[in-house]
């Protein structure tokens, strides 16, 4: 069954008086639990299709469906509290909030959510920031850790309201080879703990070698869309 | 989730301490001028309505006019004896009565002249008198003496004249003709303001034998209410009682009673008695007019001052969204409502507003207590012009209080248009901001 479902998609941008198309009649379906890799090179769609899914942009044709809603039928406020309660973000630059410390970083969802006790909302988070590796930097800042433990804290508030889907826009893009390796362990390790879908854009082949499946865009249209776990179970055979 | 809130605007507000500590401090300034300029009136107010309501009227007072002929008028109450009985029986709230002739005269002394406006007193039945009137040079209970006056000191130094000295007053009488009769500097008194500049008291019978009057005439009958805050209805009642009780009441109007015995009544074509109830605000209406005036040009300075303080806020907030569009967008993606974006920039605003107002009040408490402390004396030509003696601030919690809460609302209401701004970011137009 697809939680997302992505159907003759096209998105155009006004450059000016240019219209530019991003994406051109794109259908995808992604299956609950799949740790899927949209990979191609910069320019060709994945970021402007990663909006689409995570419901932060509209598409100029096509529908696009996540977790069986239409999100041309939502409002703005019905969209966000989608987002809210369905969609989880990773953004290739963290974008974590600079005033709040890791713990609160990653509660901040669930104080949105509302509806949680303090404590209940502390161990969830303590759990995270500890199944991420990060439980002793709690108290500190964005700014008082590295690229590799904020893109950690990211993962933690992307998952701490138990998403059905993440999303997650290059990933390890700021990030050295290994601690970008480590990233893309933790979120293999979180789809496969919880089963939660992962959508992870990236061009680099050594991160896309972790997904399950890998979709390839180029100019604006998917070219190819492998099947890496039977492959792999098919060259282990 | 207000805890958090709080501490996002906290935080945000002290990350760019300098640029906030610049809008604070001029949201500041601003409130401390306000609170200060609105206790200086206020203290100018109260002195004024303090001491005119001793030396000039009464809460409510019920005066009057005497006409023999169309042309002429004189400042009588006849027969006052029964109007007072016909007071005390309609008004409850009164707290004590007073009953003061009226009248004005040329002083004479051995130098020089000058107009008075006389009021003739009974000082063993006025109460608060003593209270406002800070004796000098003699002493107040000799004024109980018939041919004694009570001067205040511009007064006295104008005539040049001392304690027991004698003045020579020249008054026209109502039937058109000029008297004269000689009184014994009895006190000098210290300026109380705009009032003491033309206002002089004689003892009640030696006004009546100047002007030639029986002993059941009287100039007005000065009522203080237990609350102030009834004159109006209690003037409104008693023009009706005195009407149904067969006196001719005139119409109210605002003006004190000299400037309706020099300008209108003496062109109305009415003779006899007519009677004149009036209020405190009614005889005080230009000195009133005048506070209007002050308080008018002081809300002018604030408005403009605010809309410095408006542009500020509407930079400031333009250069944090601009900042943090990259953060708002991010925030929008995993499930921010656009109503919390709003609040969040409002709060910030409005902790920055709270945090300046109240520097402000708390500036403009330690200015004032300081200059109220310290008893600043004023040049008398200030003097006259403030109506007091010290520069004195009258701080009124209330006033205040209103006075923060309405900057501190207008820095929020400033900061409404950027907030919404700010909320009706698309999310991805806002994640991808370079800036």
């Amino acid at each position: 069954m697809s939680i997302v479902s992505v159907e003759h998609v096209s998105k155009d941008y006004m450059l000016g008086k240019t219209v530019v198309p991003a994406l051109r009649d794109v259908s995808l379906a992604v299956g609950k639990g799949e740790f899927l890799s949209i990979a191609g090179p910069s320019g060709s769609g994945k970021t402007t299709l990663l909006n689409l899914v995570g419901c932060v942009d509209t598409p100029t044709a096509g529908r696009v469906i996540v977790a069986g809603q239409d999100t041309a039928r939502l409002s703005e406020r019905a969209l966000t509290e989608l987002r809210l309660r369905t969609i989880g973000f990773i953004f290739q630059s963290f974008n974590l909030v600079s005033v709040l410390s890791v713990f609160q970083n990653v509660e901040f969802p669930l104080l949105l959510q509302g509806g949680q006790t303090r404590k209940e909302r502390a161990e969830r988070v303590l759990a995270l920031l500890d199944a991420v590796g990060i439980a002793e930097h709690a108290r500190h800042r964005p700014s008082e850790l590295s690229g590799g433990q904020r893109q950690r804290v990211a993962i933690a508030r992307a998952l701490v309201t138990r998403p059905a889907l993440v999303l997650a826009d290059e990933p390890t893009a700021n990030l050295d080879s290994e601690t970008g390796g480590n990233i893309i362990d933790l979120m293999k390790e979180m789809n496969r703990r919880d089963g939660t879908t992962f959508i992870f854009s990236t061009h680099d082949p050594k991160v896309m070698a972790h997904a399950s499946a890998l979709v390839r865009i180029e100019d604006g249209r998917i070219a190819s869309r492998e099947d890496l776990d039977a492959a792999r179970l098919a060259g282990g055979r | 989730m207000i805890g958090v809130d709080l501490m996002i605007a906290g935080r945000n507000l002290a990350r760019h301490t300098r640029r906030n500590l610049f809008l604070g401090g001029a949201l500041a300034a601003v409130t401390a001028l306000l609170v200060l300029l609105g206790a200086l009136t206020a203290g100018m107010e109260s002195a004024m309505m303090q001491s005119a309501t001793t030396l000039m009227t009464g809460h409510v007072n019920v005066g009057g006019f005497f006409k023999i002929t169309s042309g002429s008028a004189a400042p009588l109450v006849s027969q006052y004896p029964r109007v007072l009985e016909t007071v005390r029986a309609r008004v409850p709230e009164v707290d004590y009565v007073t009953v003061r002739g009226r009248g004005w005269a040329k002083a004479v002394s051995e130098h020089v002249s000058m107009d008075l406006v006389l009021a003739g007193v009974d000082v063993a039945h006025e109460p608060t008198f003593r209270k406002v009137l800070h004796v000098v040079e003699g002493d107040l209970e000799a004024l109980s003496q018939p041919g004694t006056v009570l001067l205040f000191e511009g007064q006295a130094e104008r005539l040049k004249v001392k304690v027991n000295d004698v003045l020579t007053l020249s008054a026209p009488t109502a039937r058109g003709v000029n008297n004269t009769a000689d009184v014994r500097v009895a006190a000098i008194a210290r300026n109380v303001g705009l009032l003491s500049a033309f206002s002089a008291f004689i003892q009640a019978d030696t006004l009546r034998q100047l002007y030639g009057l029986s002993p059941a005439t009287t100039g007005a009958i000065h009522l203080y209410l237990r609350d102030p805050k009834d004159a109006p209805r209690v003037a409104a009642r008693l023009r009706t009682a005195l009407a149904e009780a067969g006196y001719r009441v005139m119409e109210p109007e605002a003006q004190p009673y000299w400037m309706k015995l020099m300008q209108t009544v003496p062109s109305e074509d009415w003779t006899g008695q007519k009677l004149d109830v009036t209020t405190a605000d009614d005889e005080m209406g230009q000195f009133k007019q005048f506070i209007l005036a002050l308080r008018v040009v002081t809300g002018l300075l604030v408005v403009i001052l605010m809309v410095v303080v408006v542009i500020g806020i509407l930079n400031t907030l333009a250069i944090a969204i601009r900042e943090r569009t990259r953060e708002i967008g991010a925030l929008r993606a995993i499930g921010m409502q656009r109503r919390k974006v709003l609040w969040l920039f409002v709060l910030e605003t409005a902790l920055l507003g709270l945090l300046g107002t109240g520097a402000g009040v708390a500036v403009a408490l330690a200015v004032a207590g300081a200059v109220n402390a310290a008893g600043i004396a004023l040049p008398e030509a200030v003097q006259v012009f403030l109506a007091q003696e010290r520069l004195r601030f009258l701080l009124d919690p209330g006033a205040i209080a209103t006075d923060a809460l309405v900057l501190a609302a207008v820095a929020v209401l400033a900061a409404v248009f950027p907030a919404r701004r700010a909320a009706r970011l698309k999310p991805v137009t806002a994640m991808h901001h370079v800036g």
